[in-house]
């Protein structure tokens, strides 16, 4: 039997192979649960009026702002890190906005409010040193933008420092050699090396912030800074206008799979946390160095000084309250259950189609044909489509499948809640997975085969050692992903079943700022621990 | 004898079709040399004699017995490949011990028998070392240690030694000969490399457009 028969790969063909048609089977199914609900009469002569076109205009407008600012502070930050990568705290700070990705959004709304807030720290202070306050309410676009570029620039300084310091360092020595300015550096040598990436991580960004939920629901303030998602929350929820619901989701819809369909290439994961800090060949003139210096500092304390207030004004909270208070128990217990089991399916889920995917991708498997590649093309559609599906779409099919099926309401909150988390990370999961295990059949078939290695043995030498921080790494980011979701829950976070972000943002909405910000410290330690400490149990030896 | 006889294979890339016919043959003890520039279907020859390819028509037979249609791990043959020969989480001894044993308990016997093929191969008192710290020459031997081990007498070396510098690779062609010769092994190289033919191959075979024909007599 030789190498690129199907027949030896055909454990890692089905299960992969059944799970992405029952992905495709469940997308096509919400589908059909969304869009057999629309009365056709009136759904398409209605479907544009001023308020929609108001709200299509501001949601993209919104998503345009925030990552045309997100890129570029995102940019400068990265390219002062990798000039000046030999201070102590570097590593620290760049751990920091790898964590952007995983924060809770609720944790940084509240903290950006605690140091923005109309009582907030600057106000206060300003108030104090110059006698002066800003009167902007921090409700409104700007706190939408401001919350926005706080997650997303530490996105793009993270993945493009990792690019910049992929950059050889042979380059800036012939640059060097032409005598080339700084300008010209960047120009010739540093962006032709990150337009690529450039492009991706703004595609992705411009949909996370198209489809943000939790932060324009509790930023936006007024209807006139409604996005879509928001407006289809309120309509379900607040004004149960199921018809407006549809229509919203419909256009939400059509928007977000065109944006998937033009952008095929999503980033969506840092798989490599290490830095480089080996010293790029051009000593900074003085006046660049402090540039350099002035935007990390700006940086830092910008993305450092929410987290910090509310570690400060965490710990002014009443524990014991806190802990006594049953709901908070609940909460809590469901979270952690919650997380546990969508990110050990989501590794699972991911694992399997990435398997089967590499069949379809590697030469010496299946024969490069053109249904091989349209086969490829199906598996990485079927995990990544759920990038096209915003949470509260999702949630919105369980919704409606809710009043047609009878069960207890915790139930279908449960269950639903679960599979929008799975669903949710798993586009991540598979980009950081798919690459070090079609890496590994690459590397390894031909030893592999000629030695034998099959099944369980297979996994255990030539497999799990080359992927297990990657398969951590998923774990963790899938674990805190769905911590810290204020998606699905809102649609269904009642007093039978409440998660810990719901918890969070009920507090926020009756004014315990105090009791908020324990709790909003609690999921923090919680997130940040699972995120920094777990993938670092196998980190001793490097993927490949 | 290892005998190869009009073993054909078609592989299509970009609408480009390249037909493969191979012949050749291996006496007991020699060391037989297969060059060829890039492309020219060196790989694909060893791939189908290892059994990674399956070969439209033609036979593989080793002392008269088709091996054609067997799998690669049933095969009288051992692979040394160019790269990743080695995991480089196990240690020195168990990516040797794999070569017979793929279980997770080792006889006793078996450690014996892996250290003194280590010790043969030049790297006693490396068993207990992880493969990731070794050099590329040392993970080299390792491999060649592996394939020792499994006691097939079918070596098929894959550019083994490319990347490695002239001392190094000098001592391993050496090795290669040595046990060659001691072991009285069926042996083919392949290589880009004309000099490692002229130093220890009997018989030196050129693939050009897909076909084989003896290059020259060393």
């Amino acid at each position: 039997m030789p190498l690129n028969s199907i027949y030896r790969f055909r454990l890692s063909l089905i299960p992969g192979g059944l799970l992405s048609i029952l992905l495709l089977f469940l997308a096509f199914a919400i589908f059909f649960i969304l869009f057999s609900n629309i009365d056709n009469k009136d759904f398409f002569s209605s479907i544009i009026t001023s308020r929609i076109f108001d709200l299509v205009r501001f949601t993209v407008y919104q998503a345009l702002l925030s990552t045309l600012f997100s890129i570029l502070l995102g940019t400068v930050l990265a390219w002062a890190l990798t000039h000046q990568n030999s201070f102590k705290s570097r590593s620290y700070l760049i751990a920091l906005l790898s964590s952007s990705l995983i924060l809770p959004t609720l944790i940084v709304v509240f903290g950006i409010i605690t140091v923005l807030g109309q009582n907030g720290w600057l106000n206060r202070a300003l108030l104090y040193l110059f006698d002066y306050s800003f009167e902007n309410s921090i409700y409104g676009l700007s706190g939408i933008l401001i919350a926005h570029v706080y997650l997303n620039a530490s996105f793009v300084a993270r993945s493009l420092l990792h690019v910049f310091e992929s950059i050889p360092k042979e380059r800036y020595k012939l640059a060097k050699s032409l005598n080339f300015s700084t300008i010209q550096r960047f120009r010739y040598i540093e962006f032709p090396a990150i337009k690529l990436s450039l492009r991706s991580i703004s595609s992705t960004i411009f949909l996370l912030c198209f489809t943000s939920f939790a932060i324009v629901l509790t930023l936006g303030g007024s209807p006139s800074y409604n996005t879509l998602e928001v407006a289809i929350y309120e309509a379900i929820k607040i004004d149960f206008d199921i018809p407006l619901a549809l229509k919203l989701a419909f256009i939400q819809l059509s928007i977000t799979i065109v944006l998937v369909f033009l952008s095929a290439n999503f980033k969506v994961g840092i798989s490599d946390i290490k830095t480089s800090t080996q010293k790029i060949p051009w000593l900074e003139t003085k006046k660049l160095r402090i540039l350099q210096i002035s935007i990390i500092l700006f940086s830092s304390i910008l993305f450092i000084l929410p987290l910090v207030s509310i570690l400060i004004d965490g710990l002014g909270a009443n524990f014991i309250k806190i802990f006594s208070d049953i709901v908070f128990i609940e909460s809590f217990i469901t979270s952690l259950i919650i997380a546990s089991i969508s990110s050990i399916l989501t590794v699972l889920f991911a694992l399997l189609i990435s398997d089967t995917r590499r069949n379809f991708n590697i030469n010496h498997r299946i024969k490069k044909t053109k249904f091989r590649s349209f086969i490829n093309m199906i598996i990485a559609f079927s995990g990544n489509i759920y990038l096209a599906i915003p949470s509260l779409i999702l949630g919105l099919g369980f919704f409606l499948l809710s009043l047609k099926f009878e069960a207890p309401l915790s139930y279908w909150a449960f269950g639903s809640v679960l599979c929008a988390n799975i669903l949710m990370s798993l586009p991540f999961a598979l980009s950081i997975l798919y690459p070090p295990m079609a890496n590994v059949a690459q590397r390894y078939d031909k030893l592999s085969f000629s030695l034998n290695l099959k099944g369980s043995k297979r996994w255990l030498y030539c497999e799990w050692p080359y992927i297990k921080s990657s398969v951590l790494y998923v774990f963790a980011l899938s674990f805190c992903l769905s911590l810290g979701d204020l998606g699905v829950i809102a649609l269904f976070g009642s007093d039978e079943i409440s998660t810990l972000p719901w918890y969070l943002y009920n507090l926020m909405g009756s004014y315990q700022t105090k009791d908020a910000a324990g709790v909003a410290l609690i999921l923090l330690i919680l997130t940040l621990s699972v995120f920094i400490f777990l993938p670092r149990i196998f980190t001793r030896k490097k993927d490949v | 004898m290892f005998n190869i006889s009009n073993l054909k294979y078609t592989y299509k890339e970009n609408e480009i079709k390249n037909d493969y016919n191979f012949s050749l043959n291996v006496k007991q003890s020699e060391i037989v040399g297969i060059i060829g520039q890039s492309g020219s279907g060196k790989s694909t020859l060893l791939d189908l004699l290892a059994g990674f390819l399956a070969p439209i028509s033609g036979n593989i037979t080793f002392n008269d017995i088709d091996i054609t249609t067997l799998n690669t791990e049933n095969r009288p043959l051992t692979i040394l490949f160019q790269k990743y020969n080695t995991f480089e989480h196990l240690s020195v001894i168990k990516n040797v011990l794999l070569g017979i044993n793929t279980s997770f308990k080792v006889k006793e016997e078996e450690i014996k028998e892996a250290m003194i093929i280590l010790k043969e191969v030049g790297l006693d008192g490396f068993e207990d070392k992880l493969a990731s710290t070794l050099s590329g020459g040392q993970s080299q031997r390792v491999a060649l240690a592996r394939c020792l081990i499994r006691k097939k007498p079918i070596l098929l070396l894959d550019e083994p030694f490319t990347g490695l510098d002239s001392n190094t690779k000098e001592k391993m062609l050496e090795l290669v000969k040595e046990i060659t010769e001691k072991l009285k092994l069926y042996t083919i190289m392949v290589t880009h490399d004309l000099s490692d033919c002229e130093k220890i191959a009997n018989r030196v075979y050129k693939v050009e457009n897909g076909k084989t024909s003896i290059f020259k007599f060393v």
